[in-house]
């Protein structure tokens, strides 16, 4: 099957900034999550794909043909940024009849196209009010409804979650997956927080540092999140008894003892095997855990894990 | 997009940048200065020795030279800056609208809300001067200006939008060259004081009127009117080159 995005060791850089860094991903259809950390470089590749940047080096192909320069392509592509940008004195009904001029939709066909998308993204009620009164989670549904109105095969959703409320974010999660099942376009989107991608796909790249550091299934991913080291802390009674049971076994890399005696952190090679043998280990020790609290249970630890930082 | 897609994008950029600038708080600049210039000729006409060669006159300094550079600064050079700024300008840069095209709705919009601007206040400044002074040949005055007053907004629109775009701050340009330049340097004698715009408007409305210093001022209309032609053509061009070049980050 040809990939909707194929990017073959693409570079770009801002100056002496790097945005993406000899990176290299083929999206195939359906919906990719796009992860990483703030300044992973998500954005920029969002600005390669639509045309928006062009690329200093290396192969960038979206639906078979380079964006740079390609307006005849954006016909194909929705795009929703990441950050506000419509107009507060426009009404949303307004704002989505300037898109559909832009990709030459006039007349009935215009408002009807309107009415559907409104009613995809569940925006029909406010569509004729000012946007400038809009809550953020108003904002987001209108520009993907912005993005979806010329009905492109490929949707491109920069962040669609951020700054929305959990009731609000779980509609716009809803709405996205139905964009693929039921609407069959073919969505890339990206978040930094892992669990919003995992409720809309399995299909998920990590980029870290303008890298890709992982693309796969989203249980590979998990199994990365979980088999790389982990500092934990510990905090409670006993804790010397503690720290000589945990010497003991196989999975502790090393324990560090706090001056007071009341907490340690200790670094386990198999978190998984730590937990499991927790219960034990404690009844073991006489010790009664107040805190326990992984502080490499994130993304970031896996990036700087899997590229050795 | 075909020829067809490319006119309803070009009608929808005409549409909603004309109301853009219209709608934008630059209207109270625009509105604060054409009252300025209307009290200034009003107030000219009270004078004593106050004739058809001091409205002329007035009018040179107060709309060609003052008012259209300045407004057309004020206007153009933020149209599409702003919007790169804001970054509301991604709709229309992921739009498959060709930029050439869109570059060109610009434009036009900015010179229509111009030409509008521009002439309801050269009317409203010229109705100031003669309704105080009750001189005549008021109203062919008043049209040779207001005549001028629209080819410049087309030439300094095309000037003030290209500097929009290839400058990140481009207000400091644009003053420079409304005020060093077209003011101090154009004001020269000699040669040097003929290579500005203003000039070569100076010269079109020479052709139109016999009151005022404006009428002694030397040169071809025709060749004028090409130099202006020519040189909005030309900067269109760069406009359209640099905007379609243009990465927006």
């Amino acid at each position: 099957m040809t990939p909707i995005v194929e990017a073959t060791n693409i570079s770009k850089w801002y100056g002496k900034v790097i945005g993406l860094n000899n990176f290299s991903i083929k999206v195939e259809k359906g919906i990719t999550g796009i992860v990483g950390p703030n300044g992973a470089g998500k954005s920029t590749f969002f600005k390669l794909l639509t045309g928006n940047i062009k690329t200093n080096v290396g192969e960038l192909r979206v639906l078979g043909e380079a964006p740079w320069r390609n307006p005849r392509q954006l016909a194909k592509i929705g795009f929703c940024p990441d950050y506000d940008f419509l107009p507060g004195e426009m009404k949303g009904r307004e704002y989505l009849r300037f898109v559909g001029g832009l990709h030459s939709m006039e007349g009935t066909a215009l408002q009807d196209r309107i009415a559907e998308v409104l009613g995809i993204v569940g925006m029909t009620k406010d569509a004729d009010r000012g946007m400038g009164g809009y809550s953020k989670g108003m904002k987001q549904r209108l520009k993907i409804a912005g993005a979806l109105l010329h009905d492109p095969p490929l949707l491109l959703l920069d962040e669609p979650l951020t700054g929305t409320d959990p009731v609000v974010r779980k509609e716009l999660i809803d709405i996205i997956r139905d964009l693929n099942r039921v609407h069959g376009h073919d969505v890339i989107v990206s978040s930094h927080v892992l669990h919003e991608i995992e409720r809309m796909t399995h299909s998920v790249a990590l980029i870290y540092k303008g890298r890709t550091v992982a693309i796969g299934n989203i249980s590979e991913i998990r199994q990365l999140m979980s088999g790389h080291p982990h500092n934990i802390v510990l905090e409670g009674s006993h804790m010397v008894d503690m720290a000589k049971v945990l010497v003991s076994r196989d999975f502790t890399v090393s324990v560090e003892l706090r001056p007071d005696r009341t907490g340690m952190v200790v670094k386990v090679d198999r978190p998984e095997a730590f937990f499991d043998a927790m219960p034990e280990m404690a009844r073991e020790a006489g010790c009664e855990l107040r805190r326990m609290e992984s502080l490499d249970d994130d993304l970031e630890s896996v990036f700087k894990y899997v590229v050795r930082w | 997009m075909d020829l067809r897609g490319n006119m309803i994008g070009f009608r929808t950029m005409l549409v909603f940048s004309s109301r853009k600038l219209v709608s934008h708080r630059r209207w109270l600049l625009a509105v604060a200065l054409g009252a300025l210039v209307c009290a200034v000729m009003g107030y000219g006409a009270t004078q004593d020795m106050a004739d058809i060669d001091t409205a002329s006159d007035m009018m040179d300094l107060l709309l060609l030279t003052f008012l259209l550079p300045v407004l057309a600064l004020i206007y153009g050079a933020s149209m599409i800056r702003n919007e790169m700024d804001d970054r509301s300008i991604i709709q229309v840069i992921t739009s498959p609208l060709d930029r050439r095209t869109s570059y060109l709705g610009y434009f036009i919009a900015l010179t229509i809300v111009l030409v509008v601007l521009l002439s309801i206040i050269t009317a409203l400044g010229g109705v100031s001067f003669f309704m105080m002074n009750g001189e005549e040949g008021a109203a062919g005055l008043v049209l040779a200006f207001m005549y001028a007053m629209c080819i410049g907004a087309v030439v300094y629109s095309a000037l003030f939008l290209v500097l929009g775009v290839v400058l990140k701050q481009p207000i400091y340009l644009g003053l420079f060259y409304v005020f060093i330049w077209e003011g101090f340097v154009g004001s020269l004698e000699g040669a040097i004081g003929q290579y500005t715009i203003r000039h070569q408007l100076r010269v079109i409305v020479s052709d139109m009127v016999s009151s005022g210093n404006i009428a002694n001022v030397e040169g071809d209309t025709g060749t004028a009117t090409a130099i202006l032609v020519v040189l909005t053509v030309v900067l269109l061009v760069l406009g359209v080159y640099a905007f379609r070049e243009k990465e927006m980050p």
